[in-house]
């Protein structure tokens, strides 16, 4: 990998972590486990659609292998994984489908696909099918954060293109 | 708008619908006074709100860790934990079946049981 790429995928890994942290100390309105903004995942979905498949996932399980240690969450992180597994395939994928002008709907598959991972391992981990009953909320939350990070990525990535000469 | 798009839009709509509809139904407040606690899919407690004191106690994590459960004029609440989240904390009294009180980190789960009968 050329240095140039690393230090550009470093310098969002870095982005991705600071808007992470500053989340934390939001008050979470909705005080449910798995519902939250996700204001990180900007950068997933801005990464999405600019890197490989490759180096959105180096930025992607960096930043919440740092984001777990930094906040001392480190149990989250089988959710969070997992989540951000199912979230990145099915944004890969639709990727191929969905153009640049529609960048929020992808980002509301990926949201949306974000929390089914989340309450699949919830499900695993404690056994019962009782955390099931927050799936519909979870997917009304994602779609809203979706669309929010979304709008945030698409703004983002039309600034870039000129810029890079694309 | 392309093709794709169309579908992947229709897909996101009808799956939000969908859930919207799932909490009207569910989401309204629950009158049931009857509850479980349950540990590792395990009922640990199984209570009748209605004629429980005012109380607190202790549920010891077997793996490590706890959670305050708080009962208090007929309503269920977990007032304290260790974990780092306190999610469940924040998520207060029992309401409502479709909202159970959930600590994921210690596996714990407060719902209103299924059979109604006193």
């Amino acid at each position: 990998m050329k240095a140039g790429k690393l230090t550009k995928l470093a310098l969002l890994t870095a982005l991705a972590l600071i808007i992470f942290i500053v989340e934390l100390h939001f008050p979470n309105l909705i005080p449910l486990p798995g519902v939250k903004l996700g204001l990180a995942n900007i950068i997933t979905v801005y990464a999405v659609y600019k890197y490989s498949a490759k180096e959105v996932a180096l930025i992607v399980v960096s930043r919440l292998l740092l984001g777990a240690f930094f906040s001392g969450n480190v149990s989250a992180l089988m959710y969070s994984g997992a989540g951000a597994a199912l979230c990145l395939i099915g944004m890969l994928l639709v990727k191929k489908v969905i153009p640049y002008k529609y960048i929020w709907l992808s980002s509301i598959v990926g949201a949306v696909l974000h929390n089914t991972g989340q309450i699949i391992v919830a499900v695993l981990i404690v056994g019962s099918f009782a955390v099931v009953s927050y799936y519909p909320i979870l997917i009304i939350s994602g779609c809203i954060a979706g669309a929010f990070t979304g709008i945030c990525a698409q703004l983002l990535v039309k600034r870039e293109l000129p810029e890079n000469g694309k | 708008m392309t093709k794709g798009v169309k579908i992947i839009g229709a897909v996101v709509l009808l799956v939000l619908a969908a859930a919207i509809v799932v909490v009207m139904l569910n989401f309204r407040t629950s009158d049931n006074t009857h509850i479980v606690i349950l540990q590792n899919n395990k009922v640990i407690y199984s209570l009748d709100l209605s004629k429980e004191k005012d109380r607190s106690f202790r549920i010891e994590s077997p793996d490590g860790g706890w959670n305050e459960v708080k009962i208090e004029n007929g309503k269920i609440c977990i007032a304290d934990a260790d974990c780092p989240d306190q999610t469940c904390v924040h998520t207060g009294v029992l309401r409502s079946e479709g909202v159970p009180i959930v600590c994921l980190p210690h596996k714990l789960v407060i719902r209103f049981s299924d059979e109604e009968s006193s």
